[in-house]
């Protein structure tokens, strides 16, 4: 597996350093560069409500079946100072469609969770050509009054981290942004909460039951038993519009770090059987 | 200088056990809690005592803005300063103020001040909070990340919505509008003074600087622990280059006058404690939604940490009257002593508006007019000769002056 151009890549150091916008690559040949470098293929990444540190296991899986796992640098989920979330959503679509671009990897699957969740559904709503099959991790995007979940930045930062997990908060979480020091790591970390909550303040509904229905490449929805900002019963507006849900037993909202084995082993198996067509 | 007197409206019966038993004073507290004949007298009483204020003599009388708040009844302050508006003849109808990132479309904010203004014949003082998280973030759902350009865009808006001289289009980032033509206009020319209140952040330190507009320093603890938040603003007036007119600067004091300092000692400590201990029972949870607080705030406040650890330890106990006191929280004490403390505060921060403090907690009728008055009568007479050589630039046109 390789990822490329997110924090999960190059250290967080270089990728703060970097200029993406400055130093454009050339999409096509990248592409080519990768596929060649992997058996199954490229896929994109987009990381959850907490961002996305180094060493998911669950992408290992991935990477260990010949997926090159692209983790696009997505702004303001890599913690780079200077962020401002853009005004509105179809803003922050413009900006993530650019990174997406950037990656040269699309069309491809994409493996979105949570907050990157709604953003992969919302890529196969509006630009289908460009995601080939979609694994949507507790999407974010539709919102049920009756089952209106934990308000989580409702909590003080510090307990915040706590809840997004049901088996303890992986250490790639606690330490998040900590090689950037005392001074830079807890500034990181709230730019990339910013980020964040900016996309799914208030309810984190972003009108996609109105879409959903124009989702036509294959698609898997997962979703953990025990999410606790997400209610499983949540899950049920995304059965309704025709995408089938797996509910993952034990796994709380980031299920794919909850249950790296189950989930990974998922992810693998869909991707296979969607490449073949099913 | 000049003294406002400040008004939070607060519900006056929360339960004893509030803080121990209730979640939150703010966004979800208890609506089964608030009695409408209590609110309903509240409101009655705290509108005499703001009347009663100008006839003590004060400068100003200010109302504010709050949502879901159990200490501060005033959802709409605009309602408030168009009953004082009309009930008094001479005091700045202060309204601190209106969070126009709140309004879609902002101009209804530029329509019902310039109603006050004229309703009280050019004597409104405009303010503009972005809003405590508590109303903005979580009361009124704003997201945080766009709340401060949104702020920006709405006030920009409602003066230039005061000031045209013709309706015209507007295409700003969060509010688009083919026809802007706000009727009717204030009666203050260009515009009734803008204040701005704030809490501590070099941005905002530098949008008034810049721009003109007054800086009120609102804190609830106290001048011990507003000096580093106004010695910042004051350093940020000097490097943008402005003067150090003392009426650039509105400070807020909680206030208690007693005939002596053991009699205030007695007399303010059921109030305060009402105050600090139940109507600031705030879910610490609603403090920090992520983008409320800029980039550089941010980086200032993990550096320091300051207001984590007060927070720490205001959780730890309820605080005591005599930490409120040696905290500078509540000023108490005889005429002598309370003016001889607000006179050090005033010539210390330079501050040429006092937002006096006069009524908090679950104060009664009876001990607000005594305060008031005592403060009136025999503080203030000691205090109005301060910076007599400074024009001040930011106050309404029709106001007069005790």
């Amino acid at each position: 597996m390789q990822r490329a151009l997110g924090p999960s890549g190059p250290s967080p150091q270089a990728t703060r350093a970097g200029n993406m916008a400055s130093e454009p690559e050339r999409p096509a040949a990248k592409q080519q560069e990768r596929e060649a470098m992997s058996e199954s293929g490229t896929l994109l990444y987009l990381p959850g409500i907490a961002g996305h540190p180094a060493n998911s296991p669950a992408l290992d899986a991935l990477g260990d079946a010949g997926w090159n796992v692209v983790v696009p640098q997505i702004p303001g989920f890599d913690g780079r100072a200077g962020f401002q979330p853009p005004d509105d959503y179809l803003s922050w679509l413009t900006v993530v469609w650019d990174a997406l671009d950037a990656t040269g990897a699309l069309p491809c699957p994409v493996v979105g969770a949570s907050i990157g969740g709604m953003l992969a559904a919302d890529l196969a709503v509006f630009r289908p050509e460009a995601v080939t099959a979609a694994a949507l991790l507790a999407p974010f995007g539709i919102f049920d009054e009756a089952e209106p979940g934990l308000d989580v930045y409702a909590l003080p930062t510090a307990e915040r981290m706590g809840h997004l997990f049901a088996k303890g908060v992986p250490d790639q979480f606690v330490e998040r942004f900590a090689e950037l020091g005392p001074d830079d790591g807890p500034v990181a970390r709230y730019l990339s909460d910013v980020a964040a909550a900016s996309l799914v303040w208030p309810l984190g509904d972003r009108g996609l039951a109105r879409r959903i229905y124009r989702i036509a490449c294959p698609t898997l929805v997962l979703w953990g038993e025990l999410d606790e900002l997400l209610p499983v019963a949540r899950s049920a507006a995304w059965t309704e519009h025709g995408l089938p849900v797996e509910v993952v037993a034990g796994a709380g909202h980031l299920l794919e770090w909850d249950e790296p084995d189950g989930v990974g082993g998922r992810l693998v198996e869909f991707l296979a059987d969607s490449r073949g067509g099913g | 200088m000049k003294l406002l007197w400040f008004h939070l409206m607060p519900y006056p019966e929360l339960p004893e056990d509030f803080n121990r038993k209730h979640h939150s004073v703010w966004v979800d507290v208890d609506p089964g809690l608030f009695e409408p004949e209590v609110v309903a007298s509240s409101y009655e009483r705290y509108i005499e005592q703001l009347v009663h204020a100008e006839q003590c003599g004060f400068d100003g009388i200010c109302v504010n803005e709050h949502h879901g708040n159990g200490y501060g009844l005033m959802p709409s302050p605009n309602v408030i300063a168009s009953i004082l508006a009309t009930r008094t003849s001479r005091a700045a109808i202060t309204v601190l103020g209106n969070s126009v990132a709140l309004y879609d479309p902002p101009v209804r904010v530029a329509e019902e001040m310039a109603m006050v203004d004229l309703l009280s014949h050019g004597r409104l003082i405009s303010g503009f909070p972005v809003g405590t998280s508590m109303d903005t973030a979580y009361a009124y759902s704003v997201n945080p990340g766009i709340l401060r350009r949104k702020y920006h865009e709405g006030v920009d808006l409602v003066l230039k919505a005061w000031t045209a001289t013709e309706p015209f289009a507007f295409n700003g980032r969060f509010t688009q509008m083919r026809y802007v033509n706000a009727l009717p206009r204030p009666l203050q020319r260009p515009h009734p003074p803008v204040w701005i209140p704030g809490g501590g952040s070099v941005e905002t330190w530098d949008y008034c600087s810049t721009r003109d507009y007054v800086y009120a320093a609102l804190s609830y603890y106290g001048h011990l622990m507003a000096k580093e938040t106004v010695g910042g603003y004051w350093r940020r007036v000097e490097e943008n280059g402005k003067d150090p007119n003392p009426y650039r600067l509105a400070f807020l004091q909680f206030i208690g006058v007693g005939d002596t300092d053991q009699e205030a000692y007695r007399l303010y400590r059921e109030p305060a404690e009402y105050f600090f201990n139940r109507s600031l029972h705030v879910y610490p949870g609603y403090a920090d939604p992520p983008g409320y607080v800029t980039e550089a705030s941010a980086r200032a406040r993990y550096k320091s940490q300051v207001r984590a650890v007060v927070r720490a330890k205001q959780a730890k106990h309820d605080l005591t009257w005599d930490e409120m006191v040696e905290k500078g929280y509540v000023v108490i004490g005889s005429p002598d002593t309370v003016r001889e403390t607000l006179e050090d505060v005033a010539r210390t921060f330079n501050c040429g508006h006092m937002l006096t403090m006069l009524q908090f907690g679950n104060m009664s009728d009876e001990l607000t007019r005594y305060n008031s008055k005592l403060f009136g009568e025999k503080v203030a007479p000691g205090l109005r000769s301060l910076f007599a050589d400074a024009e001040d630039r930011w106050w309404p046109a029709n106001a007069v002056a005790a």
